[in-house]
């Protein structure tokens, strides 16, 4: 049953068109990578989601409401957005109190979550003295203040340093076990890459793909290379049959679009001896950029 | 909206600009009185009148017009703040009802303006009072019409803190809602007084001070102390009002 559901979202920001006829769901009790390049409309698309931002058109709701809607949202849904968004002077403890309160929580939660996140030695502490990934730990704690079964996060890894980075992914996946429902928006795939089930991927503000991460890489080109004295011949014979075959020495060949069984069986038919063989697996990365190579080239032609 | 405005309340328990505003406007108080405690009675046709006069006392007592504008701006703070550090985001997160949050702002603001306007208006009364005292003068107003100022002083200061909110809200930009406090205050209502002497009974912050004792200039009688109090608080409520129509509902992008 789909928690997050959006559809048909358009947001124009002036002659800006952020987000185009986006229509996505996240089904309950599972992570969902929200990926794009920089630009490609996550962070409006989320903000439209809580609430913040108003579609031009289209929906963007939570188990069926409007952020806005929800009773009490922070015990539904938690939200990391920015780590700038806190009151410099006000300590940690503090900006979790406020929290707390106007989201109508138990007090003593301010405590649990910054053990949490690790945070509870420096509680006393003025976030303005905070590192970038003391900001998006307490964020992540103001996030989990309601106990919430949907968190929304809005590149989480953004300042965390590589140890931070391992953290947060080993929280995400800590959340998920819990059967929460979690969509983390990123730019960076292989940041999301090992905690997620899904990505839906977006590209100037459209849908380009929503899938599994297998069948994400499933459909995608791999590339088998042989060694063998007999490439010309090889490479004939495949030619024949349509697959895409180029020599890049005189012993060698690099095949696109045959598995390395196809290739072995025809060489074993034909008797041509096989030297060495190795696949090389589709890159996440690689289908990643492919699917938003448009905006990526245009942003670097600026 | 019982929590909101309690959220409200310990936002401002938890950061220090509050008090720090409060100082500056108990600060600025004290000096301008002190200041003219001390020439009243003087040579200069600037000075003030004798404090042993009822022109005299009124002019020390009433001189708590930048203690009520400070009052204003902090209501300026309380609004455009959650934008200039970025917390109108978390806010919102919390609390979707925008107008809601709006309108807790104000009432709180206007709880906490009151307090302004009690320091400013202690402070003029008991530096007056003081330099009276020790001149040996006799106090040249009653007791009543001192207590008056006073809680026109109070009222006032917290309707202008009020008023702040809904112009930070509209503005949302923390200095040009700073500025304009100022400027609308110091300039803009002087200039259309001292042009239209009819007009100054009507003018949002000389009205605020009119409550608190202030006379007007040109023979201009101020408006009656209930007038008054409803044409700010009515200001306070139309910048809000609008501010609730066009900058509240806006994208937080």
């Amino acid at each position: 049953m789909a928690v997050i559901e959006v559809r048909g979202l358009t947001k124009r920001f002036g002659p800006v068109l952020a987000v185009d006829r986006l229509s996505f769901e996240v089904d309950r009790g599972t992570v969902v990578g929200f990926l794009g390049p920089n630009g490609a409309g996550k962070t409006t698309t989320l903000r439209a989601l809580l609430g913040l931002v108003r579609p031009t058109a289209g929906t963007a709701t939570i188990h069926g409401r409007a952020y806005g809607d929800l009773p009490d949202p922070l015990r539904h849904v938690g939200a990391v957005l920015e780590a700038s968004n806190f009151y410099p002077s006000r300590r940690a403890r503090n900006h979790l109190r406020v929290q707390a309160m106007a989201g109508g929580l138990d007090p003593a939660r301010v405590d649990e979550v910054l053990e949490l996140v690790g945070l509870q030695d420096d509680a006393g502490r003025q976030v303005g003295g905070f590192s970038l990934g003391m900001r998006q730990r307490l964020g992540i704690a103001t996030a989990m203040l309601g106990d919430p079964e949907v968190l929304i996060l809005d590149e989480p890894a953004n300042g965390l340093d590589p140890e931070g980075v391992r953290w947060l992914r080993e929280l995400v996946r800590g959340l998920a076990e819990q059967g929460r429902t979690i969509l983390v928006s990123s730019h960076i795939l292989a940041e999301v890459a090992q905690t997620v089930d899904s990505v839906v991927i977006v590209d100037r503000g459209r849908l380009v793909a929503q899938s599994s991460l297998e069948e994400l890489t499933a459909g995608a080109r791999r590339v088998v290379r042989v060694r063998t004295p007999r490439a010309q011949d090889l490479a004939n014979a495949l030619d024949h049959d349509g697959v895409r075959v180029e020599r890049v020495a005189s012993d060698r060949l690099e095949i696109t679009g045959a598995t390395p069984e196809q290739v072995g069986m025809l060489a074993a038919r034909l008797a041509i001896p096989i030297l060495e063989s190795t696949t090389e697996a589709a890159n996440l990365e690689d289908v990643f950029f492919r699917l938003t190579a448009t905006t990526t080239e245009v942003e670097g032609s600026r | 909206m019982t929590r909101s405005i309690r959220t409200e309340l310990l936002k401002l328990r938890t950061i220090r600009l509050p008090l720090g505003l409060l100082a500056t406007a108990a600060g600025l108080t004290a000096l301008v009185t002190i200041l003219g405690a001390a020439r009243a009675g003087g040579s200069g046709h600037m000075a003030p009148p004798p404090l042993d006069t009822a022109a005299g006392l009124t002019a020390m007592l009433t001189r708590n017009g930048l203690g009520m504008l400070m009052a204003a701006v902090f209501g300026v703070t309380v609004s455009s703040g959650e934008f200039r550090h970025g917390t109108a985001t978390t806010t919102y997160l919390g609390s979707p009802g925008r107008v809601r949050v709006l309108i807790a702002k104000a009432i709180v603001a206007a709880g906490v303006g009151l307090l302004f306007g009690l320091v400013a208006a202690g402070l003029t009364t008991g530096i007056s009072l003081a330099f009276v005292a020790a001149k040996g003068d006799p106090v040249a107003l009653g007791w009543g019409t001192i207590a008056r100022f006073a809680a026109g002083a109070i009222l006032g200061s917290g309707l202008l803190a009020a008023a702040g909110v809904g112009l930070g809200s509209l503005l949302r930009s923390q200095l040009a809602a700073i500025v304009t406090v100022f400027v609308w205050g110091f300039v803009i209502e002087q200039i259309i007084g001292g042009l239209f002497d009819s007009t100054q009974p009507y003018l949002p912050y000389t009205a605020a001070t009119t409550m608190a004792g202030a006379t007007l200039g040109g023979g201009t009688s101020p408006l009656p102390f209930a007038a008054a109090t409803a044409l700010v608080a009515g200001v306070a409520a139309l910048l809000s009002a609008v501010a609730a129509q066009t900058t509240v509902q806006r994208d937080i992008a």
